[in-house]
Parts: structure tokens; sequence; C-alpha cells
């Protein structure tokens, strides 16, 4: 199930835009919204394969959560595809009275998660989103950590009821998984096991968390345990339970740290009435100027050598 | 630094505008950028910048400036070497900072570190409601000399914060505020004309109450009359430029490409791209 390949060098929305053809092949229920971002969103061979289930109503994307909204009104099975802050934050509303209120089965396609969008700039971050979605009633949010996950991720999507948020990073991810994994949303999968600390991650954090647990084991011979927690809502309680039975919890996410991985983990941990050493690492609730991911990853702790570091700070 | 003088004439701006150009470019063979509405407004940047703004290069704050509010943000190295050809920092600058960690210049306009950034932007739909209110702020603390300038894209108004602008600028009286549309026909993923037709929009900004100027946006002559003749700052009616223009306007294997969106060239291309801008220059000079 578990296959690390350091060596795998993905890039979520090729293969996530790219596998929408697929889909379109399997259910011709399936349609695609754009809004001005199908290149970006890396899904022109659905396009081309369906033009007549393909829309892209400009840049509007109030108007692409609505419209998708009344597509699965009338039982399509709507993927609408932008940046994860103008899904997030200019649909918001959107999101959440056409779609969510409605409950109904709009997927909502968001690329460029955190700071991944580096240069770009805090326009085109999502430092909120997971936070804004997971405070939405009837919304499930998903983020994606590797090629092999994110096409099952994808098959799931096509039969699960209700509205899904799926957060994927624009920087490249590793492998993690190979064929054999049995992906379920809303369960999360344990990648490394270990008794003397557990890493609470998803997305592009996971393969900084797998480093991190590794440098750890190798320098000083402790084992840590590294969840993948890529359903964020609903979240997995028992997985939490297991990791904070190892005494020292980092979770870790390209987000705020305000409504991200590490403030839902953390409420469970209250509401469990369980006391652990915890970190919650990400970025630190201010607006950065723009830089690059990697610039920024490291200079919130996010890499493996900060999470390294936040581990051992709490082993200590 | 010393103060610059100013191009006053067509020939002046022109010569500032083939400049402007070459900047882009070799910022091109360096970074990626997006050139293609970077050259398509480049001409009005360059008569709006260089010649028409009341700006203090040595006082971004200066309480009489104009405003320039990058409505399409992604426009932001065009924006920056115009601001660097009147003094606020150097081209070298930007070929040197761009993109890089926490420099002052990148895809986007940002506020936090370039203080010749008046609005912080790069998600559309958002710098031309900004500039209304700062058009109806600068009336009601009594400025009665400042404009407030913003530049749009023709894909941007498909945003419908764009309209609900639109409107309220006309409720509002706001003749000090000049809107201006970049309308080179194309948007990210290709035509308007495929994606969503904005159709007549000068008639549709004439229908919701503006005055409108529609004109070739690469014509400096031209450009330069409009900006000449605007109504007074304390009239009672918006303006808007609807500037026809060519998407990556200058490079041949650009223009009208919806592909050099953004982008980036080699070295080959880039002194291939500045022979070709300097010929057609001549020649262009040449016929008068
Ligand atoms: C709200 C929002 N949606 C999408 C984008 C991504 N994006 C950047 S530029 C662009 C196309 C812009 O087209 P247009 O306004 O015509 O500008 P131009 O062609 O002059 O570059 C898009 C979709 C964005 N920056 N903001």
């Amino acid at each position: 199930m578990i296959k690390i390949d350091f060596e795998k060098k993905t890039f979520l929305r090729d293969v996530l835009g790219g596998y929408m053809q697929e889909l379109g092949r399997q259910d011709e229920k399936v349609v695609v919204v754009n809004a001005d971002l199908m290149g970006t969103c890396r899904n022109r061979s659905f396009v081309a394969s369906y033009p007549e289930r393909s829309f892209n109503v400009g840049i509007a994307e109030q108007n692409m959560i609505s419209f998708a909204a009344g597509l699965a009104h009338e039982g399509f099975k709507p993927y609408a595809f932008s940046m994860a802050p103008f899904i997030s934050m200019r649909g918001l509303e959107q999101c959440r009275t056409d779609v969510a209120y409605a409950g109904l089965d709009v997927r909502l396609m968001a690329t460029y998660a955190g700071v991944s969008g580096g240069i770009s700039g805090a326009t085109h971050w999502s430092l909120e989103d997971c936070g804004i979605m997971c405070s939405i009633p009837n919304m499930t949010v998903v983020e994606t950590c590797d090629e092999v996950q994110a096409k099952k991720l994808l098959e799931k999507s096509l039969d699960y009821s209700g509205p899904i948020y799926i957060r994927s990073s624009v920087e490249p991810v590793i492998g993690i998984y190979d064929d054999s994994y049995d992906y379920e949303i809303g369960r999360a999968d344990t990648i490394m096991a270990g008794d003397d600390g557990a890493f609470i991650c998803a997305g592009v954090t996971v393969k900084y968390a797998v480093q991190a647990a590794k440098n750890i084991f190798q320098k000083h011979g402790k084992k840590i345990r590294v969840v993948d927690m890529h359903t964020i809502k609903p979240i997995d309680r028992q997985a939490i339970r297991t990791a904070a039975a190892t005494g020292a919890v980092v979770a870790v996410h390209d987000h705020n740290v305000m409504g991200g991985l590490g403030t839902q983990v953390g409420q469970v941990l209250a509401e469990e009435g369980i006391g652990v050493r915890f970190a919650n690492i990400g970025l630190k609730d201010h607006f950065e100027p723009m830089a690059h991911a990697s610039y920024l990853y490291h200079k919130f702790s996010l890499d493996a050598e900060g999470l390294e570091q936040a581990m051992l700070g709490l082993l200590k | 630094m010393q103060r610059i003088e100013r191009p006053q004439t067509v020939e002046e701006l022109k010569k500032a505008a083939l400049e402007v150009r070459k900047n882009l470019l070799k910022l091109c063979s360096l970074q990626t950028i997006h050139i293609g509405g970077d050259l398509s407004v480049a001409d009005v940047m360059t008569v709006l910048w260089q010649y028409q703004m009341n700006y203090d290069p040595q006082d971004p704050n200066w309480e009489k400036r104009d405003r320039f509010v990058l409505s399409k943000g992604h426009a932001s190295a065009v924006t920056s070497f115009n601001q660097a050809a009147i003094g606020c920092f150097s081209a070298e600058d930007v070929w040197n900072e761009y993109a890089t960690d926490e420099g002052r210049f990148s895809m986007h306009s940002c506020n936090l570190v370039n203080p010749y950034v008046e609005v912080s932007t790069g998600s559309l739909g958002h710098g031309f409601p900004v500039a209304c209110g700062m058009a109806a702020g600068l009336r009601l603390k009594g400025n009665n000399t400042s404009r407030v300038y913003v530049v749009m894209g023709d894909g941007e108004q498909s945003e419908g914060s764009i309209w609900e602008a639109a409107m309220y600028a006309v409720q509002q009286k706001l003749g000090n505020l000049v809107a201006i549309v970049d309308f080179n026909g194309l948007e990210a993923d290709g035509s308007l004309e495929e994606i969503t037709a904005l159709g007549d929009i000068a008639e549709k900004y004439r229908a919701f109450g503006w005055n409108v100027c529609e004109f070739d946006g690469h014509d400096i002559a031209n450009i330069k009359g409009y900006f000449d003749n605007l109504p007074p700052v304390d009239s009672e009616q918006p303006t808007v430029f609807i500037c026809h223009t060519i998407k990556g306007k200058g490079v041949d294997f650009m223009e009208n490409q919806a592909r050099w969106h953004a982008g980036k060239i080699t070295e080959e291309q880039y002194a291939a791209a500045v022979v070709d801008l300097e010929s057609k220059f001549a020649q262009e000079g040449a016929q008068g």
C-alpha cells in the first residue's frame, strides 16, 4: 500500500485535470465548469473530448459555482475548477448557499493550495480556505498528497454524496502510495508507523513529514508516526487518538495556523480531553510578501528541517 | 535620486514606449511574466505614467498625487518599468529583484514591499471598485485636483463586481475617475469571442451612464489627445477609455496568441525581438 518514492515528481494539477477525461468516459453525467483557468487547471483533454459537457464562464467564479449548482440540480455531476482563493473566497457564498445549503453534489476543484502559488503572492494563495470550507455545514474537505491518491479520490468523488472541496498544491509532490492503496474519504492513512511521536499532515507537507520522520530515526533512533489526514472534514478522530497516544503530536499544514489542519486536530484533542504535547505548524497569521513556496515553507518551518526541529522540541 | 525629465511630445513618448517594451522583453528573457497583457497596455501605460499622471517619485504618499490602481494586477511588470522610467527605482532593480523571495517586484503588485503600489492586486475584479471608493474618498476630503486612474483587462469585465462598480461610479458622479479597459480580445484560455464575448463594450458603458472614449490603444498621439482632453476633475461623469489593443503587441510571434498570456523567452528570441522592435520603430519614424 505504501511505496515512498522521493524520486517521483508529480504535479497534482496535471493528474487531477488530466484524469477528468477518464471520469468523463466512465460517466456521461460528468460536466466540467471552468472560469478562464482551464489551461492552469489542466483539464483541456476533457474539454477536447467532451465539448458539450464543458463550460467556461470566463473570469467569473461566482457565476461558475452557481452555474455548477444549477447543473447539479438537473442531475449532472459538476466539477468546478479554479485556484483555491477564487473558489473559497470569491465564490464563497455561492459555495455555501447554492451548493452546500442545497446539499448538492458539486466537486470544487481548488488548486494553488496554501502558499504554493509562491511568487504570485497573497492574492493567489489560500491561507484561509480550509478554515472557511470546514465551517460550512455539509461540506467535505479533502486534500491530496500524491498521484495514486489523487486518482482514487477522483474515482470516489463520482458517487460521493454532498459537496466536496478538493484542495491541492501546485508545488510538486512525491510518490507515497502504490496501486493497491485502498483510499476512503474520511479514513486517515498511516504512512509510517511509530510510537515516539506523530506528524499529522496533508497534501504537500506529507513529503516533508516523511523526510523529517526518516531523519529523526536516523539521527536519534526515534520512530515517528506519519499520518496522512487527507480528509480534513469529517476528520478521523480515531487516527488522532492513536497519534496522541505517542505523547507528541506535530500537526502541519500549508495554511494559516488559524483554521487549518492544526486547528481541526486541536479541536478534537480538546473535545476528547486528551492532554498531549502539541505543535501547530503553518503560516503565522499574517500576510507575507511574494516569495517562492520553498522559501516560505522553510521560513515557517513547514519543510523537513523545520518539522524535525518542531518534533525534537516536543520530545525533549 | 535625481529628477528625471519626462517625455512631453508624441515622438518622445513613442521612444519611451519602445524603451518600456525593450525592458519588458529583457525581463521576459529572465523570468516568466505576463508578457502578452504587458505589451498590449504598454503604450497607454507609458502615456499615463510618463506624461499624464501628477506623481512625485520621491513621495508616493503625496496627498495631491493622482492615484493609480492596476485592476488587471498581472500587468505588474509594465507598471514597474514605467515607474522606473520616472525615477521611482531603476529598471535594473526590476530585473534583479523580480520574482525573488520578498523582492519588490513579482507576478502581481504587492504593497507590502513596494510603496509605489497603491493597491495590492492580482485577483481580478477588485481594483476597479476600490478605485471608485478612492475617487469618492478624494471628493469627500475636498481634494478636487487628483484623479484616480484604473486599468482593467477585457477578460476581467466578466467579473460581476466590475459592473456593480460601473453602476455605482455613475451614481456617485465620479468625474475624477478614469477607467481604462485594455481591449485586446484575449483572456487566459483563449479569445473573448469563444468564452464570454463582450459585444459592444462601449455601448454597455454608455448605457450605464459613462463618458466613453474608444480608440486605438497603440496610437500614442491619439492616447495623448484623449488624456489631454479629459473632462475637468470636478466634473460629474466618470470616463472610460476603451483601448483597442493587440495582446503581445510589437513582437510578431506573440501578437494575438493566447499562449503568450504569460511566458518566458530565450536569449535568442529576446535579441531578435529587440531588433524587430527597433526596426519597426525606425520605419514608423521614417514614415512620419
Ligand atoms: C479572480 C481571478 N480569477 C482568475 C485569475 C487568473 N487570471 C490571471 S490573468 C487572467 C486572464 C486575464 O484576462 P484579461 O483581463 O483579458 O487580461 P489581459 O488579456 O489583458 O492579460 C486570469 C484568468 C485571477 N488573477 N483572478
